[in-house]
């Protein structure tokens, strides 16, 4: 924590406010579906396809700011400004981001914090995946869940951070570096490079 | 009563009973822990009924549809006992609707819980009290806290930019990709606008001399008081209590295996 600049931390703190709101926002879409699924005893699914979505601040962060931790801090603040917003979830929710924001942090980990490839960014959405499904399957209950159905919610939940959260999750922060926004801040610095490279 | 309660200790108490319900597959446990919530919610929570119902009503529906769920595709391990219901592809059998029954209420239990909390707590003291009694650091406090003051602005914000696409006649399309496209059109333009707040943020605090030290003073002092403990050990002693009752009356089931 000694090693981030201030104006970093701020940074990580808004954009956790931010997504901490869209991942509210995605309840109600997570229902709708839901909705349209239960009849066939399938609900549960209805979360899982877009399951992605609440990973996607800790790649953003962590692909902008560049700093061990930021993924994990990113998705803790997320969830803590969902409690402070009054989700019906309550402070379970902080041990859900932690859960979260440590598979998403693996991947950065693995590769000591070097590499912000797609693949990478794709691998961290994963890991968030693989490690919230067995947070999952204790707090929900999945253990009376047929085998079927659980494997059916697996993949989906890993297909979906592949695409939500690796693939959206870098079009989003690239799209904000293209703005200019992010220049005092490792991705902005990456792209000045580049383009001062690609002019010389 | 309940909202003078220290934000952390409550916070502590809420998520303890939290995890360990997870564990019980029974009816009785989650039944008798959600009466003892109800009671402490409506008899010390200041919380009015109609509010609370908004809340719970939709929400439990939405844990009724869960339990729809597993009663139908219930694991083999639950899905003992006769068998109820046999229609088309549906077939009920008592153990899985002791377990639907079970989850259903475990889904209400923690409703409950998190509304007792989210319904009695001030945002700005549970971020103080996170800073004071649970080490969060001064930055991140404050920077949060920052950013949350910043909500009613990226409201505004987002109404502006949908008045100017409104004038300048932006095509509102219908479809999954014109909506893709609308979200990117608002969302990077809010995002870009936070970012340059938060780095004003950033360089107002420092140069106001904020430093991130933890030795600092407060101006709102949380603490610890009795009445905090007895809050967080009755949460406790209602959950152990919970479980020994079914334990008594033989019901009780830990994933599957019953005691």
């Amino acid at each position: 924590m000694n090693q981030w600049k201030l104006k970093e931390i701020v940074l990580m703190s808004i954009l956790g406010v931010v997504f901490g709101f869209i991942y509210l926002a995605f309840f109600g879409v997570g229902k709708i579906f839901t909705g349209l699924l239960a009849p066939f005893g399938l609900g549960d699914l209805g979360y899982e396809v877009i399951y992605g979505i609440w990973f996607i601040v800790s790649v953003i962060a962590a692909y902008i700011i560049r700093k061990p931790g930021a993924a994990l801090m990113a998705e803790m603040i997320a969830a803590l400004v969902e409690v402070l917003a009054g989700s019906t979830t309550g402070p379970s929710l902080l041990l859900s981001g932690f859960v979260q924001g440590l598979g998403a942090e693996l991947a950065f980990a693995l590769t000591r914090y070097k590499d912000y490839r797609l693949r990478i960014l794709i691998f961290s959405g994963v890991g968030a995946a693989l490690l919230s499904f067995p947070y999952h399957y204790f707090t929900a209950g999945f253990d009376a869940y047929a085998p079927w159905v659980l494997t059916l919610m697996f993949i989906a939940r890993v297909i979906s951070a592949i695409i939500i959260t690796g693939i959206i999750g870098k079009f989003v922060s690239d799209q904000l570096a293209k703005t200019g926004v992010l220049r005092g801040y490792a991705l902005g610095k990456e792209l000045q490079e580049k383009r001062e490279r690609n002019a010389a | 009563m309940i909202s003078s309660i220290n934000p952390s200790v409550k916070g502590i108490s809420i998520l303890i009973p939290g995890i360990l319900l997870s564990l019980a597959f029974d009816v009785i446990t989650p039944l008798v822990f959600l009466i003892f919530i109800l009671t402490i919610t409506f008899l010390f929570g200041d919380v009015s009924i109609k509010r609370w119902l908004m809340f719970f009503a939709p929400l439990s529906l939405f844990a009724l549809g869960l339990a729809w769920t597993s009663m139908l595709h219930t694991n083999e391990k639950y899905s003992g006992g006769e068998l109820l219901v046999d229609f088309w592809w549906i077939d009920i059998t008592t153990g899985s609707l002791q377990v639907g029954v079970s989850l259903a209420l475990r889904s209400m239990c923690f409703i409950s819980l998190s509304l007792l909390f989210a319904l009695t707590t001030d945002s700005t003291k549970l971020m103080l009290s996170l800073m004071q009694q649970l080490k969060l650091p001064p930055k991140l406090t404050y920077g949060i806290l920052a950013g949350y003051r910043f909500l009613p602005l990226f409201k505004h914000e987002l109404d502006l930019l949908r008045q100017a696409h409104q004038i300048r006649g932006v095509s509102r399309k219908k479809g999954i990709r014109a909506r893709f496209g609308r979200m990117k059109r608002y969302l990077i333009p809010l995002l870009a606008n936070a970012i340059r707040k938060s780095e004003r943020v950033a360089n107002a605090m420092e140069s106001k001399g904020f430093t991130g030290d933890r030795n600092r003073t407060h101006y709102h002092e949380m603490r610890v008081r009795s009445r905090d403990w007895v809050f967080l050990s009755s949460m406790v002693a209602a959950l152990i209590f919970a479980f020994y009752l079914s334990y008594e009356l033989g019901y009780l089931n830990i994933f599957g295996r019953t005691f």
